[in-house]
C-alpha cells in the first residue's frame, strides 16, 4: 500500500527518460545550486550551504538513511531504515519502557500491527515522519520552517518567530513545534502530541505527555542528522535518544503519494 | 463528512472560548498575534494598509487566508459560493459540455454520495481555493506553497522557472509553476488527473485541463485570484472566475484530518 505510487513515480521517470528531454519531466529536473566535484558530480561531501542570514540551510529533498544494517529478523524488501520497524535499533540496551508500555508494544506486535494508524492512511506524526521511506522537502524561511512529506501530500510546520510552546495544546498528530539555533543546530521542541501514536511498525508507543526534542545538524551538503529526544514518563522511565539519519535527494521532484487511493490493503489486516 | 468538520470549527469556537477564560492570550497559538502585522492605534490589524514585500521586490502573499463570505443556499455551509458551485457567480453558470452537464445533473440527485472529498480524497488546486477551512501561503524565492487545513495538505507553485512538465503523471494539485507579471504572480498549471470535482455539485474537470491562476493582493487584508479554466473537453469555452479570499489574523492554523475517525461515507449512499 505504501510504496506503490513513488515506486510507480519512480518508474515512470526512467520510461521519461527514454522518451523526452531532461528537462521536460520534474522526476528529474535539476537542482539548482549544486556543488560539483572536478568531475562534475554532486559534492555531497561540500559545506552545508547557508542562508542569507547566515544559519546552516536546511532545505533540500531528504531520504531516511537506508543503509544500515538489518535488524536480527532479517531485511525487509523495501528501502526503508531498519529504524522504520524498530525505532530503538540503534538503542543500546534498548528502550527504557514502563511496564504498561511494554506491554502494549508486544500486544501490537503480536497483532502484526493491524492497529497501526499508518496503515489506515492516517499521519505518520512526528518523529516518525523522518522515518518514512517516502521523501520529505524542507523549505526553511526565517520565521517557518516547512517540511513537505510525499506521505499524504501532508506537511509539517516549525515556527522560528520567537513564539513559547502552547500552554494546554488540543493534541495533533504533528504536536506544536518550535525551533532555535543553537549555533549550527536548530533545535526543535515538540508538545501536544496525541495520545496513542505508533513511533514505528512495531508499535513502540508514545503519549500526550510526551515532549519531543529533534536537533537538525546537517553535517555537510549531502547529509543531515537528526537526534531525537522522547520525554514521555507516562511511556518511559527514562527519556531517550537515537539519532536519524538523512541524505540529500538530488534532480528530482515530489510525488504525490496519497495512501486513500485505491486502497485495498486494509479489509485484509487481522 | 460535513459533521466532523462543523465539530472541528465548533471546536474551535469553544476551545478559543474556554482559553480566554484560563490562560494568556499569548499562551495558545489560535490567538496568538500574527507577528510583523501593520495595526491600528487600538491594536486592531490593519487590512487597508499597504501590501507588504517580499525582499525582491515582489508583493507578498504570504499569510492565513480564507474565502470572502459568499451567499449560502438554503442547504447550509455546504452550499456556499463557488464552493457549491464553482459558476455560482458566472452569468448562465459553467458552459458544461452536454455530456458533463447531464454528469453533474446526475451527481446532484445522488446528493454528491461519489464526491471524493467526502471519501476524504483529495480536493484538488482549485477546489481548495474555494474550502471554508484555512489555507496558509508561504512565499519564498523559488517556490511558493499553499498549505491547507483541510487534511494538511500542501500544494507547490514552482517560481524557479522550470517549464511545465510535457506529459506529468497526473495528480490531484497538477504541476504548477509561477512568474511574476507587474504586481500579479501568474501560475500556470497542468497535470491534473481526470475525474476530479471542481465544487460540491459536482462540476467535472478532465486530464488536459489547463488552469491560470492570477493571484493579486489588493491590499494588507485582500487577495484576487481569478482562475481561468480551459478544458475543452468538458467546458465549450474557457471560463474564469474570481475567487477573493480575505486574511485570516492573530491565529494559527489547526490541523483537519477527513479521514481520522470518519464516520460519515458510511452513510453517503445517495437517494
Amino acid at each position: 500500500m505504501r510504496s506503490g505510487s513513488s515506486v510507480a513515480g519512480r518508474l515512470f521517470a526512467i520510461a521519461a527518460l527514454l522518451a523526452m528531454p531532461l528537462a521536460a519531466q520534474w522526476l528529474n529536473y535539476p537542482t539548482s545550486g549544486i556543488p560539483k566535484t572536478p568531475s562534475g558530480l554532486p559534492n555531497l561531501g561540500a559545506p552545508a550551504p547557508r542562508t542569507a542570514d547566515g544559519h546552516p540551510d536546511l532545505s533540500g529533498i531528504w531520504e531516511a538513511d537506508h543503509n544500515i544494517p538489518c535488524p536480527p529478523i532479517g531485511c525487509w524488501d523495501m528501502r526503508a531504515s531498519p529504524q522504520f520497524f524498530d525505532i530503538s535499533t540503534e538503542i543500546k540496551g534498548g528502550l527504557p519502557l514502563q511496564p504498561g508500555a511494554a506491554a502494549l508494544r508486544q500486544e501490537r506486535v503480536a497483532s502484526n500491527g493491524k492497529d497501526d494508524h499508518e496503515t489506515k492512511c492516517l499521519p505518520s506524526g512526528v518523529p516518525r515522519m523522518h522515518l518514512h521511506p517516502t521523501f520529505r522537502k524542507i523549505v526553511q524561511s526565517p520565521q517557518l520552517m516547512l517540511m513537505l512529506l510525499e506521505r499524504n501530500a501532508s506537511y509539517r510546520q516549525i515556527f522560528l518567530d520567537g513564539r513559547p510552546l502552547p500552554e494546554d495544546p488540543q493534541p495533533t498528530w504533528n504536536g506544536y513545534s518550535t525551533g532555535r539555533w543553537e549555533g549550527d543546530t536548530l533545535v526543535v521542541e515538540t508538545n501536544g502530541l496525541r495520545d496513542g501514536m505508533w513511533l514505528d511498525r512495531s508499535g513502540t508507543p508514545i503519549t500526550d505527555a510526551a515532549r519531543v526534542t529533534e536537533r537538525f545538524r546537517r553535517v555537510n551538503y549531502g547529509n543531515m542528522e537528526i537526534e531525537v529526544t522522547v520525554k514521555d514518563p507516562q511511556a518511559y522511565k527514562a527519556p531517550w535518544t537515537t539519532t536519524i539519519k538523512q541524505f540529500i535527494v538530488l534532480n528530482t521532484e515530489l510525488l504525490d503519494y496519497i495512501c486513500l487511493e485505491n486502497e485495498k490493503d486494509r479489509s485484509h489486516f487481522k | 463528512m460535513w459533521n466532523t468538520w462543523l465539530m472541528h470549527r465548533i471546536g474551535r469556537i469553544t476551545l478559543l472560548a474556554t482559553l480566554t477564560l484560563c490562560v494568556p492570550a499569548w499562551a495558545q497559538w489560535l490567538n496568538y498575534p500574527t507577528p510583523g502585522i501593520p495595526r491600528l492605534p487600538d491594536g486592531k490589524p490593519n487590512l487597508a494598509a499597504p501590501v507588504p514585500r517580499a525582499a525582491d521586490g515582489h508583493p507578498d502573499l504570504s499569510g492565513i487566508w480564507r474565502p470572502e463570505r459568499a451567499p449560502c443556499a438554503p442547504l447550509g455551509i455546504a452550499a456556499c459560493g463557488e464552493f457549491a458551485n464553482m459558476g455560482a457567480r458566472l452569468q448562465g453558470g459553467l458552459p458544461y459540455q452536454p455530456w458533463a452537464a447531464a454528469l453533474v445533473k446526475k451527481r446532484t440527485a445522488d446528493l454528491g454520495k461519489d464526491d471524493p472529498v467526502a471519501w476524504c480524497k483529495p480536493s484538488g488546486a482549485l477546489r481548495l481555493l474555494t474550502f471554508p477551512l484555512y489555507r496558509k501561503i508561504i512565499q519564498t524565492p523559488a517556490v511558493t506553497v499553499l498549505l491547507s487545513e483541510r487534511d494538511v495538505t500542501y500544494r507547490q507553485i514552482m517560481t524557479d522557472g522550470r517549464p511545465l512538465p510535457d506529459d506529468p503523471s497526473p495528480n490531484w494539485n497538477g504541476y504548477s509553476v509561477g512568474k511574476w507579471q507587474g504586481d500579479v504572480l501568474v501560475v500556470e498549471s497542468n497535470g491534473f488527473r481526470d475525474g476530479t470535482w471542481l465544487d460540491r455539485n459536482g462540476s467535472p474537470m478532465m486530464e488536459g485541463a489547463k488552469m491560470t491562476e492570477r493571484f493579486r493582493r489588493t491590499n494588507y487584508g485582500n487577495l484576487e485570484i481569478e482562475v481561468t479554466v480551459d478544458d475543452p473537453k468538458t467546458y465549450t469555452t474557457p471560463w474564469t472566475v474570481r475567487l477573493r479570499q480575505v486574511l485570516v489574523t492573530d491565529t494559527e492554523m489547526l490541523d483537519y484530518f477527513c479521514n481520522d475517525n470518519e464516520r460519515d461515507s458510511a452513510h453517503a449512499v445517495g437517494k
